[in-house]
This record gives structure tokens, C-alpha cells and sequence, in this order.
């Protein structure tokens, strides 16, 4: 079962459980993906990927792929410099070869990419090409690229930032970090030498996969020797257009990126993945390409960093919070992508929204010769509040305070700072876990081996704050609303299309939103961070106005009566009872039919220069809480009920915000329970397919699910909306470790595993074993 | 339609006869070509999608004479003879399939990749168990993966369209809306 | 994409043998193919040809045959879950079966494709080995039978030969005072451990005891120290228990990246514990039934 205090609330579109515009498209099959667009002439493209972690290639052989019928090209790395002005690319660092440039430093890296007039040529294609490589020495755990005399992956130090990281200077030393990012105020070291309470740990997270449906697919065509158009299933077609000019010598105008409906993204399709090699290969192929990845091979494309982290906290013996220090260790792989930024963020979320009189934070972002890790819905928050939420509540059992009495205590309150310079706190933390622990029927009796337990954490949410949107008011009184946040499934074009609606007083189905072209739909930073209602959703908003401003004015001029007197309702201007519909007034102004009225809004920081120090454009409140049960004799965890709160401002489509709600915390509970990459030793991922890569099914529901809206209109969106997507995810995966705990299972490592947990119940002496003591521990 | 004997000899290649969302199709095709790159490049019913590609996450469902099979793991040669049923074919000139018409009312997607597979999983489901419980939903359901919604509106979708498909066209007014 | 082969579809068994004779290592069974179409596309293996066994009659019926069923190696999992006979006999083959993987490869997945791959994880392996099923293999030379016991060989190996066919399992019905149990436990794809227990019943006392543990090894394993233990005593949760600890040191695990060989062990004997515990429960009942 599932409840939800959400209630549709007033206004015409706006805070109602409007259908989503694109429900016919995506029930009846008619929903177009990049997989499903057939460009004339259009080859596909296949990839053979590097055997080894680290490996200098000395010799590709390609001549018996060149020379099979029905292949039209061969792009290998000697290649690239008669095709693109710089052989690499990177959002935070130029560091990752369009394809693999004399070295290969991850299992699954391009080495040969090959154009053909069917996929079954260009697999066999793979098969006639001959690489021969020499392997380096490899580093494949984050403790290995740290270790004295460990090889370099980059030569750090020369490294060109990427376009748009917004990080500042990143000032590398020669190594195998690629960005640290520290921050500390008051005197963690007296505080934590005078505290009564110190609780001190140190964890791993997991690499995870994104896991969207659909894996990246790229079709790259070009016009003429300098114009690209590329249709992508990428979640920032403008930074994706940014970053192809750049590496191809092209104006930005010359690049087109068009991108229709994408099968999920969750960050997985974040920045610039497939593109600038699918590019290359159309460039020497003189046709246009498709590259459509299998799922393996988006898995070694990009995933979740894995973490390393020690943290302590210390308290005064009353529960009060004092200070926090952690320090973590973020592996992305074998190339940064947007690595540093999810450092930057993991060590924002390390200390928590509690009261700190001191904090000292160090994170660092490492190379491994694993495949590049770059964002995955709630990156960073999900890494460390489960962490820093343990500890708090082990400090509540020392004190004899229970979890909600410690948030109680010491939770930030709405307008206190979260950081230095940074946007105060803009949510009522407090409100917010009281319901959670509502939700969890906090303090009543539960059986034997279930744990309750609850996470509250903030995200800095929102990106930067660069949107754009155009408003066409058609002759016909129907409106078209260019904007450019993907469709990824969270349902923008829905919300969007609401806002336009409501502000121009029009049905919804009156309201078209088509797809990101960036030839046609105007600039928008990015899709992620929670950030396309907020900011996306405030330029439509204003570009709606702007045209509904048009319209009084026109109707002013029509009625001969200040606009003052006049009302826009029912896709008409009123004075009291005389309406002037909308396709009448734009003839009045045309003199005749046609004519359309265009209105633009935009979203730029306030103030500042919109950086991340500066920010965020507004907290994500990522909490929840979990009741599981656990099996003591095979560490099985039953999720009997997840509770989320969305701390939203202001609700547009309740249904979607539960719905956002709902798929973030099953998220949780896959990242929390199952999900887990494995690499061996040599860099191999172990479990590349769904037989051993468990995502969780309508199986692994948990018992119910709860859902808290909250509205209290406080964000910097529309009506004082603010985004939501990502907060359940990192607040139910921490809630599920503090319900473990809470079960007496303290693991020190997600996922929790049956067999983790099984282990930690050994530990504490307290699992029944089936058939008497077990045998020494034989390993793996 | 009676199936096409192949000699003892083998063959290579074959004529595939079947009828695809109703329609009759006869397709030259090679015999170790998979069902789902048939539907998709052949016959451009793009509708169903590939993903895990090891017949785990049900994206590429489509229903042989009414079974639910995985495309992407299906040789084409198996559809000989059958009546074939895609996404496409969902939908009838009165408009959208109950099921389709449950999946829109209780928002029971969100990027819609997943969402063939699960329609026509449900209409299995449903052909064989009209008012199926929760616990057979998730059973049967089990072998589709939904990245994105936390499978909770699918749930009610499912039980608003077998309620549908019992005769009650709303749906159940007051029906468990799992949202 | 899968590399070209030649598709043959006999209609009658000896013509299906014939090929398999004549091409040796080069042909593959293929049946449902939801285990067989899965490798051809990862090209690890190839073949030039695919005998098609689904046009031969009869080879998918499922029927009661002095004391045991007889299950066409063609009856697909479905129909083995739906089979009323096999509902009613044999209540925990169908419940076994209706858990197997998903809805699609139930549908087209074939008993005897999964007891030909033999992958270790293999639900229907487990219970049959238990069982003490027969399987009939057939080639141009004639028919063999072979004890599901001695079929699995190895990872995904099996007594039988390239140019053989498998036609039908024998699976004997338990007697009024025989009960059997199937156990296991899944957080992947498929089972990490999986126990099968066929508990038999005299006078209050265990007559015959087969345990077999799955998904652990590299093959359905009988413990056959589990078994001897449970002879001529009375079934109690304390004896399972002990047989269990006897599981425990039993089996062999296989060492892989997803479970440790200690936790495979614990789970081998928990499932082991609770299906003994099932199995004789299922015995002392059917007795009872049979002597009131």
C-alpha cells in the first residue's frame, strides 16, 4: 500500500494531477527514442573495446575490418587529428580521448570504431581486427592510486579544464587526484579533544550503475565539411553542443543537437558521453552513424563513484552536536567526467544540517584504471549522509536520545547558514522528520530483529542558474513552448506545459512542448540537479508572462480600457462580461490572421556569477525513513515500509512529485541493498549483465510506502516550487543503514547485502546458526 | 497458416509468415536472425526496446500467440506462423486499449521505455487471470524492470485495468491508488 | 548479432539424430532457446547447426506412469507449473517451476533445455537429482537411460553426448509416506543456494533420505553424510539441524566474486534445515493420511 498526504490544491493547471502530455506517445509505442530515428544514408557504428585496465597499444590492425564488404570506415586513434582540433574531451577536465590515443586506462575504453551498412557487419567487423597491446601496471582500488610510487594514469598537472565546471582553478599536482576540495571553520581539534561523546567510523560505498533503460545512443550526421547535427540521448544538449564545437573547431552555431524522448537518465546521460566519438566516425565515414551502446558497454561508460571515507563526530553528553570531521576518497575511474563536482558535493553533504561549531572537511576525487564514474542521481548526498546519520544516532544511544530527539535537537532551523556565503537554509528540517517519523509510528512497540530508522541530509541542489524559454502564442489562440530541460521521464514537459497554462489561462492540451533542438529551442544549462522546474520552470514562467502582458496590452488597445480593467480567463481577455479570445486579439494586433506573439523569460543568478561557492539555488531536503526486518540466520532484509517527505515548496502536479518520490527511494533501496559493481582485480566488471547486476523489480517493493508533500511555498521557483527528484534517494538509502542499526546490525559498508549483514550479526555474536558454528572464514 | 517445413538439409534463409498485430507479413530473413531486430529494423515497429539484451528486464516483450516472449532473445523463425502482438498493435481505432487507458489514468510511467513490455506483460497476465491479487501482479511482473517509477503506479495501473476489463470503465472509482 | 547457421527442423526423432550424428560438435539441440540463444549472441560459442527438436511429436506431453511422471524434455516450464496432473502429484515441481526465471523464459524455456545447460542454478536440476528422476537420452544408436544423479557432470556438463537427444524425464512419485521439499534463496538473477530434500517415512523413523544442494557447487550435490545422519531417526527440527551442520561442511562451493564460500554454506545449511524440516512434515502427514 502506498498513501500520500498530497492534495491537488487550486489554480487551473497548477497544482493539479494534470495527465502527462506525453501519456499517449509512451503507451502506445509512438514515443521516439534515439535508437528509433533512421537518418537517410545512416550507418551503424560498433566499438571494440580495450581487453586490459592499463595497456599501451603498440599495433591496431584493421585492415581486414576495412576490407570486409559493406564497411565504410575504420576510426582508429592515429585518426583523430585530421578529424577534430583536440583529441580529448571532459567536462571538468580534458582528460578522456574521443577514442583511446596510444594508451588504454580502463577495461571497456574505445580502442577501434567501426561505420557499417548494418549492425551485423560492423560486429563482424570487431571480429577481424587485430589490437596488439602491452600492459602497464594498473591500479584498480582507490588505495592502489594513492599508494606511494603508484603510476600516473594522467599527467595531471598538464591537464586543460574542461568548458564549464564552475569549480575555479583546479591547480593538480602530479598524481592520481584529480581534484580535493576542503573546507573548515571553528576548532575541530579542541572540540573533538574536550567533547564527551566521540563516535568515529570508516565506510565504502559502491560503484553503482545508473541503470536507465535505455543505454546511450547516439546518431551523429554532417552537413558539409563544418555543420554536425547529432540526435543524442544526452541530458544537456547544450553543454553537449559546447563541448563538440570545442573539440571540432566549430562555432556553436554549426553544431545542432537535437534530442527526442530519453529512456531515463538519472545522470547516467549527464554532459558529453558517445558523442564526440560517434562524430568522428560520421566525420571519416562521410555518413551519418548510429552508435548504440549495449548495456554493458554503457556500464563501463559512465556509473557512480565509489567511496572510501573516515568521519568521527563529537558531542557534548546531552546530544548536543559539536563538531564533525571527515575526510573521503571518491574513485572516478579512469577519466574525471564530472567527478570533481561530485567530490565538491559529496564533502558539502559530509557534514549534515545539523548546528556544527566546527567542521573540517577533505574530499578528493582519484583516478583508478576502472571506467569513468561521473553523476548519478543525488551524487555526493548519497555517498556520505548515511555515514555522518549513523553516527549521530550511535551519539543519541550514548546519550540516551533517541534519533528523533537528536534531530530535534539539533537540526539547522529555516534561515540559518549551511555554509560560509552560501544560501541559508530554505526548508523546515524539523516539520520535515516529524512526519517522517510519523510515518514510521515512531515509539510504538515493533517485533524482534526490526529496525527503524531515519536520515535527514541536504543537497545542494540546482546547478547553475542559466535558463532560457520562448513562448509562441499561435494565431489559432494554442500555445508552443521552446525550451531545452530533457523529457528524461521526470515529467518537465508536463510541468512546463502547466505553467504556460495556467499562466495564459489555457487547457493544458492547448500548450505544445516539443523536444530540445538547439538549433530551435533556446539555451538551458542542464537537465539535473533537481533544477528544470525551478529554473527551467521560472523562464517559462516568465516568458509565459511576457506574452500574457502582450495580450492585456493589445486587449487595452481593443477595449480602449487601462489593462488594469481587464482579466486573461478561458484563453480570453475579459472586462466584465465581454471577452476578447486570444486568436482574435493577435489578428487585432496583426491586422489580419496569422501572426504569432513571442514571449521569452530567463533565469540568471541573482547575484554573483552563479558558481558553486556561491550557491545553491535552493537545498534539496533528502530525507526518509525505513522499517525493515532482518533474517538472522541469512542476513535478508525486508523492507517493510519507506517513508519520503518532499520538501517541495510548492507542488505543480502532486501525482508527479509522489511519483518522483517513489522511484528516487526504490533507487534508494537498490543503491542501499543490491547494487553493487564488481571489479576484479585486473579491472574486469564482474557483473556487466542483470543475471549477477541485481536493480531492484515490483518484487523487491517494500511492504508500503508513504509519501509526505510538503508545500510551504519557501523555493525560488514558480509559485515557490523547488525541485525534487534525487532527495529520496539518498535520504532512504541513509535511512536504510540507521533502521539496520537500529535492528543491531552496524554494517560499515553499503550495499547491505545479506551476506554483509549476516557477517555483522557474527560479529556481534548474535546470529542463530543453522546447524551449529559455522567453519573458519574461507574467503572469496 | 500452416508453418513452412524446412528440408533436412537446414536452411540459411527462409521466408518468415506471420501475422503481426493482425496484419499478414512474409519476410525474407535469415534464420539466426533475432525477433527484436526483425520488429525494429525490418518492420519498424520501434515500439519495442532493447535493454539488458538477456532477457531479464522485459523491455523487448511482444507476445507470440498471446505468450509473452523476450524479442532479444528470440530467434525470428519462432514467430512462423503466429500472431504476432506488439505495442503497436495495442491501440484500436476507438483509441487506447483499457490497459493503455490504465497506464495514462494512474501515471504508471515515467520515460516510457520500459512501458511496452509492461502493457503487453499485462495483457497477458490479465488474458490469463482476470482479477489477479497483488502478490500474482508482482509475480507475474517480476521480469519487467521500471528504472523510474518505483513500480507502485504500475501496480495500480494493472489493478485499475483488470477492473476495467471486468467492465467497470473507470477503473474503480474508489480503487487502492497506490500513489 | 548471432553468426549464420543452418536451421534444421526434423519431424521425427531419427531424422533429429541422424543430424546430430552427422555434424557432430558442429550442431546444437535447439529447443526453447532461452538458454542456447543467449550464448550464440554473446559468439563465445558457435555453431553451424541447429536441430530444431520442436516439430518431432510427443516429446512434450506430461504423463502418470506407474508410480512416476513422465514429462516430455519439450513441456515448457509453463506447462509443467499449469499441469494439473503435475499440480496434483507432484505440488512442488509445479511450485518450483512457476518460480523459474520469468513469465517469457517460462513460456518458451524447455525442461529439458535446463537440465541439458546445466547451469548450477538450475531450480529443476536440484529437485529432480532429489527425486531420483531418469532421463532418456536417444541418438542414432538407440536410447540410454541415465539417473539424474550421474547426468550432471560438471559445470554446465553433462553425460550427455553431442549426438544424443534428451527425450523425457521420469520423475518417481513420492509414496504416502515420502515428502518433499525444495528451498532456496534468491537476491540476483538466480538462486545463490537452493536445497531439495526427499524425506521417506517408516514406522516414525526416517527410511530413506536424499538432500541435494544446488546453485552452491558446480552441480546439484547429494550430501550423502546429511542423508546417512537422518536414517533410522525419528524427523525433529534437532535432527535437521544436525543435518544440516552436516551440509555445511558437505558441500563444495564455488569460489566466486558474489558470495563468499562460509556464506554460501550458512545459506546451503539453513535451506537445508528448512527443507528437511518441510520434507518430513510432508512425510508424517502423508503417512497419516494414508493410514486414517
Amino acid at each position: 500500500m502506498a498513501t500520500t498526504t498530497a492534495e491537488p490544491t487550486d489554480g487551473v493547471a497548477v497544482g493539479r494531477d494534470v495527465t502527462r502530455i506525453d501519456a499517449f506517445a509512451k503507451v502506445t509505442g509512438e514515443a521516439l527514442f534515439a535508437g528509433d530515428l533512421r537518418v537517410p544514408g545512416m550507418l551503424h557504428g560498433r566499438i571494440l573495446r580495450s581487453p586490459y585496465a592499463h595497456a599501451r597499444i603498440v599495433r591496431v590492425d584493421a585492415s581486414g575490418a576495412a576490407a570486409l564488404p559493406g564497411v565504410v570506415a575504420v576510426l582508429i586513434g592515429d585518426d583523430l587529428p585530421a578529424l577534430s582540433r583536440h583529441p580529448n574531451y571532459g567536462h571538468a577536465l580534458k582528460d578522456r580521448p574521443l577514442i583511446a590515443v596510444g594508451t588504454v586506462r580502463f577495461v571497456g575504453e574505445p580502442v577501434v570504431a567501426v561505420a557499417a551498412e548494418s549492425p551485423a557487419i560492423a560486429d563482424e567487423a570487431l571480429t577481424l581486427i587485430d589490437v596488439e597491446y602491452e600492459e602497464l601496471p594498473a591500479v584498480v582500488r582507490i588505495n592502489d592510486a594513492l599508494a606511494e610510487g603508484a603510476i600516473h594514469l594522467h599527467d595531471t598537472a598538464h591537464l586543460q579544464s574542461g568548458l564549464f565546471h564552475g569549480l575555479g582553478e583546479l591547480n593538480l599536482q602530479p598524481g592520481n587526484v584529480c581534484y580535493h576540495h576542503a573546507f573548515a571553520r571553528g576548532d575541530a581539534d579542541a572540540l573533538f579533544a574536550a567533547a564527551d561523546v566521540v563516535v568515529e567510523g570508516e565506510y565504502e560505498f559502491p560503484a553503482v550503475y545508473q541503470y536507465a533503460m535505455e543505454p546511450h545512443t547516439t546518431v551523429a550526421a554532417w552537413v558539409g565539411r563544418d555543420e554536425l547535427h547529432v540526435w543524442s540521448s544526452c541530458q544537456h544538449p547544450f553543454l553537449v553542443r559546447a563541448e563538440l564545437a570545442d573539440v571540432f573547431g566549430l562555432p556553436v552555431g554549426n553544431v545542432r543537437v537535437t534530442v527526442p524522448f530519453l529512456g531515463g537518465g538519472f545522470g547516467s546521460k549527464s554532459y558529453t558521453k558517445m558523442e564526440p566519438v560517434t562524430c568522428a566516425l560520421a566525420r571519416k565515414a562521410k555518413r551519418p552513424v548510429r552508435i548504440a551502446n549495449f548495456v554493458d558497454e554503457s556500464m563501463v561508460t559512465t556509473r557512480r563513484h565509489g567511496m572510501k571515507a573516515w568521519m568521527r563526530t563529537a558531542a557534548r553528553a546531552d546530544g548536543t552536536l559539536l563538531a564533525r570531521e571527515a575526510k573521503a576518497w571518491f574513485d572516478t575511474g579512469a577519466y574525471a567526467d564530472n567527478g570533481p563536482r561530485v567530490v565538491a558535493t559529496g564533502a558539502d553533504a559530509a557534514p549534515g544540517p545539523y548546528r556544527w561549531q566546527a567542521v573540517k572537511v577533505d574530499a578528493w576525487g582519484v583516478y583508478t584504471n576502472t571506467s569513468p564514474a561521473g553523476s548519478y542521481r543525488a551524487f555526493g548526498a548519497t555517498h556520505l549522509q548515511w555515514c555522518g546519520e549513523l553516527q549521530v544516532d550511535e551519539i543519541g544511544r550514548r546519550c540516551g536520545l533517541d534519533a528523533l530527539q537528536m534531530r530535534e535537537k539539533n537540526l539547522l532551523r529555516p534561515g540559518e547558514e549551511v555554509r560560509p556565503g552560501g544560501r541559508p537554509l530554505d526548508a523546515d528540517l524539523v516539520g520535515d522528520i516529524q512526519r517522517v517519523a510519523a510515518g514510521l509510528e515512531w515509539g510504538t512497540p515493533k517485533p524482534p530483529h526490526v529496525g527503524r530508522g531515519m536520515s535527514v541530509g541536504l543537497l545542494a541542489a540546482g546547478a547553475h542558474p542559466v535558463s532560457t524559454a520562448v513562448v509562441r502564442l499561435e494565431a489559432d489562440g494554442t500555445a508552443t513552448l521552446l525550451v531545452s530541460s530533457t523529457e528524461v521521464g521526470q515529467g518537465a514537459r508536463t510541468v512546463f506545459a502547466q505553467i504556460v497554462a495556467e499562466e495564459l489561462q489555457l487547457p493544458v492540451g492547448s500548450v505544445r512542448v516539443p523536444g530540445g533542438d538547439t538549433q530551435i529551442t533556446p539555451y538551458d544549462r542542464s537537465t539535473g540537479a533537481s533544477r528544470s522546474t525551478t529554473l527551467a520552470g521560472m523562464a517559462v514562467l516568465r516568458a509565459a508572462r511576457d506574452v500574457r502582458a502582450q495580450l492585456l496590452s493589445i486587449a487595452s488597445r481593443v477595449f480602449d480600457l487601462p489593462e488594469a480593467a481587464l482579466e486573461v480567463r478561458a484563453a480570453a481577455v475579459w472586462h466584465e462580461g465581454e471577452a476578447q479570445p486570444f486568436p482574435d486579439l493577435i489578428k487585432a494586433h496583426f491586422g489580419m490572421v496569422g501572426g504569432e506573439l513571442i514571449g521569452r523569460g530567463e533565469v540568471r543568478p541573482d547575484k554573483g556569477s552563479g558558481s558553486y561557492a556561491e550557491g545553491p539555488v535552493f537545498w534539496e531536503v533528502c530525507i526518509g525513513g525505513v522499517e525493515l526486518a532482518v533474517d538472522p540466520r541469512t542476513g535478508k532484509i525486508d523492507v517493510r515500509k519507506a517513508v519520503s517527505v518532499a520538501d517541495v515548496g510548492r507542488a505543480i502536479n502532486p501525482r508527479m512529485v509522489v511519483a518522483q518520490e517513489m522511484g528516487g527511494a526504490m533507487q534508494g533501496l537498490g543503491n542501499a541493498l543490491y547494487e553493487e559493481m564488481l571489479f576484479d582485480d585486473t579491472g574486469t566488471l564482474l557483473n556487466a549483465t542483470l543475471y549477477d547486476y541485481h536493480v531492484p523489480t515490483i518484487e523487491d517493493l517494500p511492504g508500503a510506502f508513504v509519501s509526505n508533500v510538503v508545500e510551504n511555498e519557501d523555493g525560488p521557483g514558480p509559485y515557490g516550487a523547488k525541485g525534487v527528484g534525487e532527495g529520496a534517494l539518498a535520504g532512504v538509502a541513509a535511512a536504510v543503514a540507521t533502521a539496520l542499526a537500529d535492528a543491531g546490525v552496524t554494517v560499515d559498508a553499503l550495499p547491505a547485502t545479506p551476506e554483509r549483514v549476516w557477517r555483522a550479526l557474527q560479529r556481534n555474536g548474535e546470529s542463530a546458526h543453522a546447524g551449529g558454528t559455522p567453519e573458519g572464514e574461507d574467503g572469496r | 497458416m500452416p508453418a513452412e517445413t524446412l528440408p533436412t538439409t537446414g536452411l540459411a534463409r527462409t521466408t518468415l509468415r506471420c501475422r503481426v498485430n493482425g496484419q499478414p507479413v512474409a519476410l525474407e530473413i535469415g534464420v539466426h536472425e533475432i525477433l527484436l531486430d526483425v520488429l525494429r529494423d525490418r518492420l519498424d515497429l520501434t515500439g519495442t526496446k532493447r535493454s539488458c539484451d538477456v532477457q531479464v528486464c522485459g523491455a523487448c516483450t511482444v507476445l507470440l500467440d498471446g505468450r509473452p516472449v523476450s524479442s532479444c532473445c528470440t530467434l525470428a523463425v519462432e514467430a512462423d506462423g503466429t500472431n504476432v502482438e506488439t505495442i503497436e498493435g495495442m491501440a484500436g481505432p476507438d483509441g487506447l486499449h483499457p490497459i493503455q487507458q490504465a497506464f495514462v489514468d494512474r501515471n504508471g510511467f515515467q520515460c516510457g521505455y520500459c512501458t511496452p513490455g509492461f502493457v503487453l506483460t499485462t495483457k497477458a497476465l490479465l488474458a490469463d487471470n482476470p482479477a489477479p491479487s497483488r502478490a500474482e501482479i508482482e509475480h507475474a511482473l517480476g521480469g519487467n524492470l521500471c528504472r523510474c517509477t518505483g513500480y507502485w503506479n504500475i501496480l495500480s495501473a494493472v489493478e485499475d485495468a483488470a477492473r476495467r476489463l471486468a467492465g467497470d470503465e473507470t477503473g474503480g472509482a474508489d480503487g487502492d491508488d497506490h500513489r | 548479432m548471432l553468426a549464420p547457421f543452418s536451421l534444421h527442423r526434423p519431424e521425427r526423432l531419427t531424422d533429429a539424430a541422424a543430424l546430430l550424428r552427422e555434424h557432430g560438435d558442429d550442431a546444437a539441440v535447439y529447443a526453447g532457446g532461452t538458454e542456447l540463444v543467449v550464448i550464440l549472441k554473446d559468439r563465445l560459442t558457435e555453431f553451424g547447426h541447429l536441430v530444431d527438436i520442436k516439430r518431432i511429436p510427443g516429446l512434450d506431453g506430461i504423463a502418470a506412469e506407474d508410480g512416476a511422471l513422465r514429462i516430455g524434455a519439450l513441456a515448457t516450464h509453463r506447462a509443467i507449473e499449469r499441469s494439473p496432473l503435475v499440480r496434483e502429484r507432484l505440488p512442488e515441481l509445479a511450485a518450483l517451476e512457476a518460480n523459474v526465471a520469468n513469465v517469457r523464459v517460462r513460456s518458451a524455456g524447455t525442461l529439458g533445455g535446463n537440465l541439458c545447460f546445466a547451469e548450477p542454478h538450475s531450480d529443476p536440476a536440484t529437485l529432480l537429482v532429489a527425486l531420483g528422476a531418469t532421463l532418456t537420452l536417444v541418438s542414432a544408436d538407440g536410447e540410454r537411460s541415465v539417473p539424474a544423479e550421474g547426468f550432471f557432470t560438471g559445470l554446465m556438463s553433462t553425460a550427455r553426448r553431442p549426438d544424443e537427444i534428451l527425450t523425457d524425464i521420469l520423475a518417481p512419485l513420492p509414496g504416502p509416506a515420502t515428502g518433499v521439499a525444495y528451498e532456496r534463496f534468491k537476491i540476483h538473477e538466480r538462486p545463490s543456494a537452493s536445497v531439495a530434500a526427499v524425506v521417506r517415512l517408516a514406522g516414525g523413523t526416517v527410511a530413506e533420505a536424499r538432500v541435494v544442494v544446488g546453485s552452491v557447487g558446480e552441480r546439484p550435490e547429494r550430501m550423502l553424510a546429511a542423508e546417512a545422519l537422518l536414517i533410522g531417526r525419528a524427523p525433529s527440527p534437532t535432527l535437521a539441524a544436525e543435518a544440516a551442520a552436516r551440509v555445511r561442511r558437505e558441500i563444495e562451493p564455488t569460489v566466486d566474486a558474489f558470495e563468499s564460500t562460509d556464506y554460501k554454506r550458512q545459506l546451503a545449511a539453513v535451506l537445508a534445515e528448512a527443507a528437511i524440516v518441510r520434507a518430513a512434515e510432508a512425510a508424517a502427514n502423508g503417512a497419516m493420511r494414508h493410514a486414517g
